[in-house]
């Protein structure tokens, strides 16, 4: 997408520049074109060019305009949902960066803060590993 | 339409709704300039010009609309609107004036 987006600026931009160059060089260009029989008067654009130079500059500047959207940065959702939704798929998202950080989950900091713990079984277990005497793997 | 019942059922994630804006009126005001250039350059005057100028405003919004927001504006934009479709009109046309009044003297001296 990046470099299509470039070779689209860069094409537009070499258009762009010889078509204004190639207007800049015409004598004939100053002159007042006859008047159109279709358009009014007032939205009649008077142009007195030759039809390359014309066309050049208007296809020139939608492969511009083609390339600027392309190469601008996507966008993001706006919908909560949608957002999150992508933000815990998302690879870069889900590693664990620190408490209550990453891990793809938005609410990571509200659901895993030390007031849900269950204290009373964290004691039973506590008990129960005393009981063995210290033995084996301490039950998280 | 959208009032608050409808916000608490369906939240928004204002850091997107400001990143959408801005690299809306990014491209905004690059075309805008790019449009003078075009103008410039084809010797509009007057009326054509500005007819010109709203003409590739609405080529613009209708490239965002089709390659940057999957034909979904409602999915992207908070009000698809006034955000994308008519909001920024306005905001690039004294850029495109600029460029159009440069480029015009440059071709026709």
């Amino acid at each position: 997408m990046g470099l299509s987006a470039n070779v689209l600026n860069i094409l537009g931009l070499v258009f762009l520049s010889h078509a204004s160059y190639e207007h800049s060089l015409l004598p004939s260009a100053a002159q007042a074109p006859p008047q159109s029989s279709i358009l009014p008067s007032v939205i009649d654009p008077n142009i007195n060019l030759p039809i390359d130079v014309v066309l050049e500059t208007i296809v020139s500047v939608l492969l511009l305009c083609a390339g600027v959207v392309l190469s601008s940065p996507d966008l993001k959702p706006i919908q909560w949902n949608v957002w999150a939704g992508r933000l815990e798929r998302s690879k870069d998202a889900r590693q664990i960066k620190g408490f209550g950080q990453g891990g793809g989950n938005p609410y990571a900091a509200l659901e895993e803060r030390p007031g849900f713990l269950d204290i009373r079984a964290k004691r039973k277990e506590f008990a129960a590993w005393v009981k063995d005497g210290g033995q084996g793997d301490k039950v998280q | 339409m959208l009032d608050e019942r409808e916000l608490a059922i369906h939240p928004i994630v204002q850091e997107s709704v400001q990143h959408n804006a801005r690299t809306v009126s990014n491209i905004r005001a690059l075309t805008a300039s790019l449009f003078g250039v075009a103008a410039g350059t084809l010797g509009l005057e007057s009326l054509p010009g500005f007819i010109f100028y709203f003409t590739g405003t609405a080529i613009v919004s209708l490239l965002i609309f089709s390659l940057k927001a999957e034909q979904d504006a409602k999915s992207y934009f908070f009000r698809p609107f006034s955000d994308l479709w008519a909001g920024d009109m306005f905001g690039g046309l004294m850029s495109f004036v600029l460029t159009w009044t440069l480029f015009y003297g440059l071709c026709k001296a």
